[in-house]
């Protein structure tokens, strides 16, 4: 008797999840190659079966007044393999970077390991490398060609190619290189703290010196490569929510432009979309060792 | 001596075991491997427990025959240490030196509490990430005299002797020289890492201070005194597994002790549970 009330139990459970979190369960992934090799790619598997983008088939699904996005994770809290949304890759897999065939691993910079929060993209934004931002502050710059950053702060590690409903918290304005890279602070809706957290004083508040931290890593990460420290517009100050949303807006205009116009730059994003039925077969294969060198704490004389 | 580890069960579960062998046979890591690695340089050797940036708390069984690393528990469920922010797990490759006890029936004349009953815990501070079971050699560096819960639990600073900034480190003001910012983050590690657990915070003897080399191989030395004491059977032994394959003088001498242990296996680590990954602020800590 019990028994089958249990089993009937777990798919209505289940059915309520679906309708709770509309977007995440229908994505699947498709994975192909070593984890750590430059060969490694994994896909969006749409709902259909067909392969899709993680750039640009991921909705940007932008509440203003709950103040949510979604967000495609790319690098798990605590770890070093720098993941991200491929621009070069038909259908934007999320790929290793790699340099001159050497795959890329930030270096600890002392007290963190690794990334210190769930990095990723938004979808359906992008940073453009052929116009100055209109935003007043940082109208001088131009984007960096990629989707909007993202750092997710709850307090779950998650996975490469999530795709996570959060709210919007704040933002800091980075320059690297002489490129705008702004990073959107954000925090899972699920979150057991998130009902709590509506801004950046919130973040100081429940999260004592993330804020100081998030900073000092981003200013300090390429240090250890030789690289100058990073620098920040607006002297390093974080952004409020009313200004980071006109962020993600005016970033996801670029990337409508972007699409619109359908330049054939080599150097921009593919912009190939799911649509057509395209289908890829996953090739998943055994992890390749990660680098003793990558477990080095690095120590910045400040 | 070659030395290498021998697992059985997977890792994050009860079964997990860990013996060291020496030349394929299991030998007992608190009592079989010499303090010394070589006397005359004062380098030693350390048994890795616990690798940096993980949270499982393994340590050298006192029960168990030949003393296999195991993971501590409570109340039958596995022990993990919880991360308080911004550190992640362990922050140095954690350890134990063999043929050491901190005595329990005395009384440091320093610190004012007793010792706790284990092998004198080390922190490795070298750029290489250890693993559970390596015999590591090390230069010792200094010390940190904590009070856990009353009882004094040293902690000495080593670096392995292969790592590269091992020749410039000679004494406790090198660390912070290499290091800068370390010395500090232990002690806060140590102060605060049972705060999530509702424990109150950890004292510091010496107001905190790390003392230095000198200091630290006396403490070495007092706790390999204790140790000899203990596996002559003239300490109250608090029911320590004595078992050993090595030492023929002592009563508990088994040459044959290893042939027992299960063999090798290799298993997949079973996975962690998810509430290990919680990140704790712990406001005003630093």
């Amino acid at each position: 008797m019990m028994r089958r009330f249990n089993s009937l139990r777990e798919p209505l459970r289940r059915l309520l999840m679906t309708n709770s979190h509309l977007e995440a369960p229908f994505y699947g992934k498709i994975v192909r190659g070593s984890k750590f090799t430059p060969e490694f790619a994994q896909y969006l598997k749409l709902p259909n079966g067909e392969v899709g983008s993680y750039f640009h088939d991921i909705s940007l699904d932008l509440d203003k007044q709950r103040r949510t996005v979604n967000m495609v994770v790319e690098v798990p809290r605590w770890s070093n393999a720098k993941f991200e949304i491929s621009k070069e890759l038909s259908f934007n897999p999320i790929v290793q970077d790699n340099k001159s065939g050497k795959v890329r691993f930030v270096d600890n910079v002392f007290p963190a390991h690794g990334f210190i929060h769930n990095y990723g993209a938004i979808p359906q934004t992008w940073e453009d490398p052929t116009a100055v931002s209109s935003h007043e502050g940082v109208t001088e710059i131009k984007g960096d060609n990629d989707p909007l950053d993202c750092c997710e702060i709850g307090s779950a590690v998650l996975s490469m190619g999530d795709i996570k409903k959060v709210k919007i918290l704040g933002s800091l304005a980075l320059i690297d290189q002489g490129e705008l890279d702004w990073k959107i602070l954000v925090i899972n809706v699920e979150d057991p703290l998130a009902h709590k957290i509506e801004n950046i004083e919130d973040v100081e508040t429940h999260f004592p010196q993330l804020l100081e931290a998030t900073r000092n890593w981003f200013r300090n990460y390429k240090i250890p490569t030789g690289k100058p420290a990073n620098e920040f517009a607006f002297d390093g100050r974080y952004r409020g929510v009313e200004e980071t949303l006109a962020v993600i807006e005016e970033c996801h205009d670029s990337w409508g432009k972007l699409l619109r116009e359908s330049v054939t730059d080599e150097k921009l994003p593919q912009i190939k979309r799911a649509g057509s039925g395209v289908v890829y077969e996953s090739n998943e294969l055994p992890d390749a060792p990660v680098p003793p060198e990558v477990g080095k704490w690095h120590y910045i004389n400040n | 001596m070659v030395y290498s580890a021998r697992q059985i069960g997977a890792k994050n579960t009860l079964d997990y075991k860990v013996f060291i062998e020496d030349n394929g046979k299991p030998v007992s890591s608190f009592h079989d491997i010499p303090l010394y690695a070589d006397e005359a340089n004062e380098i030693f050797n350390m048994v890795v427990e616990i690798p940096r940036w993980t949270n499982a708390k393994l340590e050298i069984s006192k029960e168990e025959t030949l003393n296999p690393i195991i993971q501590d528990t409570k109340k039958g469920k596995l022990r993990f240490v919880r991360n308080c922010f911004p550190h992640h797990g362990y922050i140095h490759n954690y350890g134990a030196f063999p043929q050491t006890w901190e005595d329990p029936n005395s009384v440091h004349p320093e610190t004012k509490a007793a010792g706790d009953n284990d092998p004198l815990d080390v922190l490795e501070i070298g750029e290489t990430i250890g693993y559970t079971g390596q015999v590591k050699q090390v230069k010792v560096l200094g010390v940190m005299a904590l009070l856990d819960e009353g009882e004094t639990d040293w902690k000495i600073i080593v670096i392995d002797v292969n790592d590269p900034l091992a020749g410039k480190l000679n004494d406790i003001e090198d660390v912070e020289k290499y290091f800068p910012g370390l010395l500090r983050a232990t002690n806060e590690w140590f102060r605060i890492y049972k705060i999530p657990d509702g424990k109150p915070e950890n004292q510091f003897a010496f107001s905190g201070e790390a003392k230095n080399k000198k200091y630290a191989l006396d403490v070495i030395r007092e706790c390999s005194e204790a140790w000899k004491n203990l596996i002559k059977g003239k300490a109250d032994s608090k029911d320590i597994e004595l078992t050993n394959t090595t030492l023929s003088g002592t009563s508990t001498y088994s040459p044959s002790a290893g042939n027992s242990v299960a063999a090798n296996e290799v298993k997949e680590d079973a996975p962690i549970d998810k509430s290990v990954d919680k990140w704790f602020f712990i406001s005003g800590s630093a």
